[in-house]
């Protein structure tokens, strides 16, 4: 018989034809016994892989599979913490940086008045400060992250 | 609402019921499909942990709209393809040494309750080619759909037809030469 579909067969017990193809397949089933016993051995070859043995998980696998991804979700909401509480500090250190220029100013501007001469540019005073508060928080936070992290924490 | 939609919701806000929900619904299938890719039980239980990480630290890589099983399924595979090439110098193409058939091979009470059958079958799937049996695990194991089959392989429709279809022609051949007559004849 011409036009046999053996090509089709594996996949049509795979349950991957389009639907031309399993119409196809179909037509020609009702007419050729050679293709239908060849259709009958693929679906159960098809059937036996559904349901070949195999383990299950143990218990103690998911339970060591759950502990360590608690552990890296409570790490995960430390290090999210971490960043939103440093960030806040970034912000709030820049306010406070932001507002002592008016106390700076007006300081040095009282002090030329008291001392009767001018204390040189309060720029460059405001510019000093700022850079050694910075270099002095960078340095302490480079010695708590240094610390926390020989004491094993995650910084 | 989709369970595994929901679930995923929740493993994103960090709540690990979510990751619970997850895991009991799709931890076998899981690890059969481990099992019968890598084709080693102490490899198969490393990756099954580190795709649950995977999923717990990446869960915001997911999109909602589809469905989770081949997104699972494809954070499975990828890690196991990479300890198979650290392990395996040839191509994942080729029959290698043949892989312990997955599960139930040093259990003679479990082996004889599956059946010669199904351990005959299970057999000839072992000597496939990595790459062969891990698409014959998802289609008939994991039971993806075709177009999952395909999202989970990263290939179009049509290629992951042409695994599927090549994996099976070359299982025929290998159980034909085992099996007694008649049996898938």
């Amino acid at each position: 018989m011409s036009g046999h579909v053996s090509e089709l067969l594996p996949l049509a017990a795979a349950g991957a034809l389009d639907a031309r193809e399993q119409a196809q397949v179909a037509a020609h089933l009702g007419a050729c016994e050679a293709c239908a016993r060849e259709a009958a051995a693929w679906r159960d070859i098809a059937a036996g892989l559904a349901q070949l043995p195999a383990s299950r998980p143990s218990r103690g696998l998911v339970a060591r599979t759950v502990e360590a991804v608690e552990a890296r979700l409570a790490e995960r909401a430390e290090r999210a913490w971490n960043r939103a509480a440093l960030g806040f500090l970034i912000a709030f250190a820049w306010t406070l940086a932001l507002l002592s220029w008016l106390v700076i100013d007006l300081v040095a501007g009282g002090l030329a008045l008291r001392l009767d001469r001018p204390v040189g540019p309060t720029a460059a005073w405001y510019a000093a400060y700022v850079v050694a508060g910075w270099l002095a928080a960078g340095v302490t936070a480079a010695l708590v992250g240094r610390r926390a992290q020989e004491q094993g924490r995650i910084v | 609402m989709d369970p595994d939609r929901d679930d995923a919701a929740r493993l994103r806000r960090g709540d690990t019921d979510g990751l619970a929900g997850l895991m009991q619904r799709h931890q076998d299938r899981l690890f059969r499909f481990l099992l019968r890719l890598t084709g080693d039980e102490p490899m198969a239980e490393d990756v099954f942990q580190q795709t649950w990480l995977q999923v717990a630290e990446r869960i915001g890589r997911y999109d909602a709209a589809r469905p989770f099983a081949p997104w699972l399924f494809t954070v499975a595979r990828n890690l196991a393809l990479d300890q198979l090439r650290r392990l395996r110098p040839g191509s994942l193409e080729e029959a290698g040494e043949p892989a312990a058939p997955a599960g139930t091979d040093h259990d003679p009470l479990a082996r004889a309750i599956a059946g010669q059958r199904s351990s005959r079958l299970a057999d000839a799937v072992a000597r496939l080619a990595p790459l062969d049996r891990e698409v014959l695990s998802l289609r008939f194991e994991a039971e993806l759909e075709l177009s999952q089959l395909a999202e989970t392989l990263g290939v179009p429709v049509p290629t992951a037809k042409a695994r599927l279809y090549r994996a099976l022609a070359r299982l025929r051949p290998r159980l034909l030469a085992h099996a007694p007559q008649e049996e898938w004849r």
